[in-house]
């Protein structure tokens, strides 16, 4: 079976979200991993973006933004932002998200924001960064509302860090339970779904660890490739292939091809 | 009611200042938001601007490649799929644009309580990350204390994040369609328009189409915003290009990908103004810069069906200029 590491992380994301659940995208893969399992296996999930698109699926191809065109056609509701990121995600009453990431630390925090030569954290200041990205947009209120959500990166050594330089979108912070203790209504991240496998926080110190790998990957090339000394399941499984009715479907979402010209 | 047409060079030379608090209204990154008037305000030199929008846009990536963002209150500042913002992250690379960071959640918030003239807002994101710690404006301070400081709920003691709310000097809202008014109804998601609408000291509407008010007697729940805190409406056309109208036209992939690129030097960006933004003064000369060629095929949109309703009570290029002269006696 062809496909590309992009497409079989697309796939395996879209495999973690249940039907019925109500569920909010960040824009680019994450949409396509979410709206994929809407047309695979969770046809009645109620899915919608930040800006309150509600009811729709592209059409067209991967939209250009939570707000184009391509999601609109089909709408059955235009609302807000204070209707969908406030009444719905910083309530408590969204059950899951798909996010991305620039880099993710060993506690699941997210940084979207930017690089610096040397992090704020470290330098003890806050000065321009070296490298700046597009900051959290609705991520940040995700990752404090949603009751849990997934986390979607590039698994590289520089983007899977002991540290990140910046938290955009807080995961579990300092690891343990330092999230309950500032009050969040949401959960935190549930996994991070890489292009080598997936990552799931360990229960008590929240600490991700390898739950599953590719099979066109090794344990051993999934620890290289990750910042921090990385703990592996006991149990550790092998993520099953993309069937070819699920790349079917993840085609069909996927209009455009953006996950195969990404690699 | 008074008619409230206004050409686009009045509204900006009326509307817009140097070293104002200016909202970008709806500052979408592909979709609605009132481009054409921000490239009026490089064209008439604004500088020094307090930019305050939920989501950058090919508006604020403009303002601030050509250097006249002094410092922005942002939730995302990129293009979406189209990438990183170029002209914006230069500006905040160098140091010449200070950028202070919230969450797209936050900045909903803090527009609604402006509107409500509220001092603050709680609420429990953008805290305890560095949402919180970092401030451009206390950049010495780590972790910052001043910029979203905590505070306690008094019925049970439990700590929250205190915004401070937003209050612009003005807003240039894009909409779809609007009366000489000031009413206008809004199609796709309308994101913080309507709060802007009302937390905004003065409101200025950029219209793609201008309706009769018997189209807003007809739909008055759809009716967001209200000639009530409106001061001025501009009637142009294609507005948000190179981003998208829902019901009226599709991004212009071509060029937003093209803008962004000029974006990246401060010589691409000059270039860039004086082709595409330096040239016109008229709507018939921005739209054959645009090409007929290229407005045919965005307003090919499979979003188009939208505007069935309203299409009746679209007033004509004819009625509107005179509308507009007959304002001016």
């Amino acid at each position: 079976m062809e496909y590309t590491k992009q497409e079989f992380m697309a796939v395996t994301t879209g495999r973690e979200i249940k039907d019925s659940e109500l569920i909010i995208f960040g824009v680019g893969l994450p949409m396509l991993a979410g709206y994929f399992a809407k047309l695979n296996h969770a046809p009645n999930l109620r899915a919608f973006t930040e800006g309150g698109i509600y009811g729709s699926t592209p059409v067209g191809g991967l939209p250009w933004g939570i707000e184009c065109n391509r999601i609109s056609t089909n709408a059955t509701s235009f609302t807000n932002a204070i209707d969908a990121l406030g009444f719905l995600v910083l309530s408590g009453r969204a059950d899951n998200a798909v996010i991305g990431a620039a880099q993710v630390d060993k506690y699941g925090n997210v940084n979207t924001t930017g690089i610096w030569d040397e992090p704020p954290w470290k330098a003890g200041k806050y000065l321009a960064p070296r490298v700046r990205l597009n900051g959290s947009g609705g991520a940040s209120d995700i990752s404090v509302g949603c009751k849990h959500y997934l986390i979607m990166a590039s698994h590289e050594k520089r983007r899977f860090m002991e540290k990140v330089d910046y938290i955009s979108s807080a995961g579990y912070l300092d690891g343990g339970d330092r999230r309950e203790r500032c009050g969040f209504v949401g959960g935190g991240p549930s996994a991070i779904i890489s292009t080598l496998g997936i990552l799931r926080p360990d229960p008590q110190t929240k600490e991700f660890y390898l739950d599953a790998y590719f099979p066109f990957t090794t344990i051993d090339k999934v620890k290289e490739n990750t910042g921090w000394n990385l703990k592996v399941s006991q149990d550790v499984k092998i993520v099953p292939e993309p069937t070819a009715e699920e790349l079917k479907n993840l085609r069909t979402v996927d209009t455009t091809g953006f996950l195969r010209k990404n690699g | 009611m008074q008619n409230k047409l206004m050409s686009i060079q009045e509204a900006v030379t009326t509307y817009t200042w140097d070293g104002m608090t200016y909202c970008n209204g709806a500052a979408l990154p592909v979709g609605s938001c009132s481009i054409a008037f921000g490239k009026e305000m490089v064209k008439q030199g604004r500088k020094d601007l307090n930019v305050i929008c939920h989501c950058g846009s090919q508006q604020i990536n403009l303002l601030a490649a050509v250097g006249a963002v002094k410092r922005i209150e942002v939730g995302f500042s990129g293009l979406e799929v189209y990438g990183f913002a170029a002209g914006l992250n230069r500006a905040v690379v160098s140091g010449k644009t200070l950028i202070e960071d919230y969450s797209n959640g936050a900045m909903a918030l803090r527009f609604f309580g402006g509107a409500m003239n509220w001092p603050f807002v709680p609420a429990t994101v953008c805290i305890h990350n560095d949402q919180q710690w970092c401030s451009a404006d206390h950049p010495d301070e780590y972790p910052c204390t001043r910029k979203i400081p905590e505070v306690t709920d008094p019925f049970t003691g439990k700590k929250y994040g205190a915004f401070r709310t937003i209050r612009p000097d003005v807003a240039a809202i894009h909409v779809t369609m609007a009366d000489i008014y000031g009413n206008a109804i809004m199609l796709g998601t309308e994101w913080n328009r309507f709060e802007m609408s009302r937390a905004s000291d003065k409101v200025v509407l950029v219209a793609d189409q201008i309706v009769h008010t018997d189209c807003m007697r007809q739909y008055p729940n759809l009716v967001r915003i209200i000639s009530e805190v409106v001061d001025a409406v501009v009637y142009w056309p294609y507005a948000a290009w190179p981003q998208s109208s829902p019901g009226l036209y599709d991004s212009d992939e071509d060029h937003m990908f093209y803008m962004n690129k000029m974006m990246k030097t401060e010589a691409d960006t000059k270039e860039f103004c004086d082709q595409w933004v330096n040239s016109w003064n008229s709507h018939e000369e921005y739209m054959a810069l645009i090409g007929k060629e290229k407005i045919e095929k965005i307003s090919q949109t499979g979003t188009a069906f939208l505007m069935d309703p309203y299409r009746k009570w679209l007033r004509t290029d004819a009625n509107i200029r005179e509308l507009q002269d007959r304002k001016k006696g």
